[in-house]
């Protein structure tokens, strides 16, 4: 009798926890980078759980280098797990996740007037056959750090132009004559911001990813030129070190802030490590957009990154997930992660709220996505990630000079027309 | 059936009966998935099951013959085990031999000599990357301080250096898997043995060569099997220390596959990789275990 009476005991108390947990609380397990958009996330969590007392949120902090969270999201989806509800979506995947069934259309949970304030080009990246399938968070690109103390040492103007950098980046490095000064540092390795590089080289000359009947672009004349360019600021005009070629982001602004390059280009996340009070570049560096080349003044030339919010296909909560995404994609939300944190908003109504005017670094920002790209990743879709990586080793190859870049590029045009004609 | 109870029965049963659960769990971890990679290999499907599996043929295959990266991850692989390999082996003899003599401190030196060992090979690569870095490496920085190179090497942004620079890892971690197992086969080797050499008049190098080598073979050929096997199925290594890079200079065929089915997700395509990569391996392993049988 005992030993029933105990086992009553703990069957009733396992399953009044067990009820009381789907009573009370539903649980959620939010997937997002603790680097990128860090601080804004703790704050929006605490907020959100005080004014949803039914729903608890877990906090998955994943890696912010998108390659990285990527494996980790390839593998969870693609066992239909029902976690993480809600995640971060790099720019580039929702065309692929929405593809492969991952992810779930979230339009009708939005009227029209408030999907009309989104960042449209980002919309426009998340939209499959009519359907949003993500809201963008947070708006990120390659931005140009310049050493200002050097530039103004040499009165020498903060390039716009590509000519510009090397011709300033040689009479520095000549000015200087310090054997461990480079002139330009970006992330050359062969990763997907390499591929966004390139796209900046040759935006900025006038080319595009597509031509105007929609037809892959990729070897067009001033694609060549431009990637020349890069070959040659690395042999020709010996501005970058060699070991541009293994470096990623991380890689080069390390090297920025040890005082060692004139120039960067990395993305936004820069910023803060470099204008931090321990670091030997503090108040000796300023940024600005991408530079363009001297025959195409203005040429949109800032490779976009950035993250949206999209819920799991397979969550079993989606109403409160859906929630948790409005949310965290709010205007107040956005809003403090651009105050707090400088992060980009994603929604465009908030650059104009009274709290950012003083925000010098979004205005900046702001004006860099103004003349911004976006990766062809909404129309390459499952096949994208084999697209970057055909751009990432025929630009690398030209890089090495194992190939001569025309050479390169004709393969780089022949392989991806054949991967989108699949 | 009266032979079932005779005594000879009895024992096979006994000993049937403690070999199943062992070939059981060998079959569930070792050729169920190797079994499912080759019907994976020779079919269309996703993974999250929303699309159906279809037969293919050897649709994949085919498609690896005309794939410069599968041949160059399988040339690469190849180059770095046979570099790789041979030198290991030298230096885990010497190893084991030092080891082997009785001098002060011989604890502690075997202790140092297993500690790279010791450490997960993810991490040290993470350590050497950082060593070799061309611009804040600690190699570039001795070898500029003392003169032994005028200009800073791009270690692991030239595509020879790279596949050197990542066998030199490969050496300096696993020489001493191979001294530890070669020292097993030294200890073995009877004492009388040399001293009978030694009333011969056998020189230290007649000693080695006649004695000690012969001697020595069947451990060296485990040794040789194991770490043979482990080098054509090197990944945490290149995934760690240069991705596959530059270019594809130190992409093995384990990192192919992986990036093949994780960021293309192509697990088909992914899954022919593989069994390729299993056939070479199994191969080799038959030759080694042939070789083996014929010194016995």
């Amino acid at each position: 009798m005992k030993i029933i009476k105990k086992g009553t005991i703990a069957i009733a108390m396992v399953s009044t926890m067990l009820l009381s947990n789907i009573v009370l609380a539903e649980s959620l397990v939010l997937s997002i980078g603790s680097r990128g958009y860090g601080a804004a996330v703790g704050s929006a969590l605490k907020s959100f759980e005080a004014s949803n007392p039914g729903i608890k949120v877990e906090w998955l902090k994943i890696s912010d280098v998108p390659s990285e969270s990527r494996k980790l999201y390839v593998t969870s989806l693609m066992a239909r797990s029902p976690t993480p509800d809600v995640f971060a979506v790099d720019v580039i995947w929702p065309g692929e996740f929405a593809q492969r069934r991952w992810i779930s259309p979230i339009n009708d949970d939005f009227t029209k007037e408030e999907m009309a304030q989104f960042n449209p080009s980002f919309l426009e990246a998340a939209t499959v056959d009519g359907k949003v399938y993500g809201v963008p968070l947070y708006v990120d690109g390659t931005q140009f750090f310049y050493r200002s103390d050097l530039l103004e040492k040499y009165q020498l103007p903060v390039p716009k132009t590509w000519e510009e950098v090397i011709s300033s980046s040689q009479t520095i490095l000549a000015g200087e004559n310090n054997p461990d000064l480079v002139g330009f540092v970006s992330m050359w390795a062969k990763i997907e911001g390499l591929f966004m590089n390139w796209l900046s080289f040759t935006y900025g000359n006038g080319s595009t990813f597509f031509d105007e009947e929609g037809k892959v672009n990729v070897n067009s004349p001033e694609a060549i030129v431009a990637t020349q360019t890069m070959v040659d600021m690395i042999y020709k005009h010996k501005i970058a070190p060699k070991s541009i070629l293994n470096m990623r982001p991380d890689d080069a602004r390390t090297l920025f802030q040890q005082g060692r390059s004139v120039f960067l280009m990395v993305q936004d996340f820069a910023y803060s490590p470099l204008s931090a009070d321990d670091s030997p570049v503090n108040g000796k560096f300023d940024f600005t957009r991408n530079p363009y080349f001297s025959e195409h003044p203005n040429a949109p030339a800032t490779a976009m990154g950035g993250f949206l919010l999209a819920v799991n296909a397979n969550t079993k909560h989606r109403e409160a997930a859906v929630k948790l995404l409005k949310f965290m994609t709010s205007y107040e939300s956005q809003l403090s992660a651009a105050v707090n944190s400088s992060k980009s908003p994603g929604l465009m109504n908030v650059y104009d709220d009274e709290a950012m005017k003083d925000s010098k670094v979004i205005q900046q920002l702001g004006k860099s996505y103004a003349a911004g790209l976006v990766r062809p990743s909404a129309r390459a879709g499952g096949v994208y990630p084999k697209v970057s990586e055909v751009m990432q080793i025929a630009v690398t190859s030209a890089l090495h000079q194992s190939k001569t870049v025309e050479q390169a590029l004709n393969q780089a045009q022949t392989s991806i027309e054949k991967l989108l004609a699949k | 059936m009266a032979l079932f109870n005779t005594l000879e029965r009895r024992t096979q049963l006994i000993g049937i009966s403690f070999v199943t659960p062992t070939f059981l769990i060998i079959a569930l971890i070792l050729i169920y998935p190797v079994l499912q990679s080759f019907v994976l290999s020779v079919g269309q499907s996703s993974m999250d099951g929303y699309e159906p599996y279809q037969f293919v043929g050897f649709k994949h295959y085919i498609a690896l013959m005309s794939d410069d990266r599968f041949w160059n991850s399988l040339s690469v692989t190849l180059l770095f085990t046979a570099i790789s390999i041979p030198l290991e082996l030298m230096l885990g003899i010497g190893l084991a031999l030092l080891m082997n003599e009785t001098f002060r401190g011989k604890g502690l030196a075997r202790l140092a000599v297993l500690f790279p060992w010791a450490l997960p090979t993810a991490l040290n690569a993470l350590i050497w990357r950082w060593m070799y870095n061309a611009d804040y490496g600690l190699f570039n920085a001795v070898g500029l301080e003392s003169g032994l190179i005028d200009a800073p090497l791009n270690w692991l942004g030239d595509e020879t250096l790279a596949l050197l620079s990542m066998v030199v890892v490969s050496i300096w971690k696993t020489s001493s898997f191979m001294a530890l197992i070669i020292l097993a086969g030294l200890q073995s080797i009877p004492r009388d043995l040399f001293e009978a050499g030694r009333m011969d008049g056998m020189t230290r190098w007649q000693e080695f060569r006649q004695i000690t080598l012969p001697l020595l073979k069947g451990s060296i050929m485990v040794a040789l099997i194991i770490r043979s096997m482990d080098a054509l199925r090197t990944f945490e290594l290149p995934f760690s220390l240069t991705d596959g890079g530059p270019d594809s200079a130190t992409e093995t065929l384990s990192l192919y596959a992986y990036k093949v089915i994780f960021e293309f997700v192509e697990f088909n395509a992914g899954a022919a990789i593989v069994v390729v990569q299993f056939a070479v391996i199994f191969a080799l392993s038959l030759l080694y275990i042939f070789m083996l049988k014929e010194k016995d």
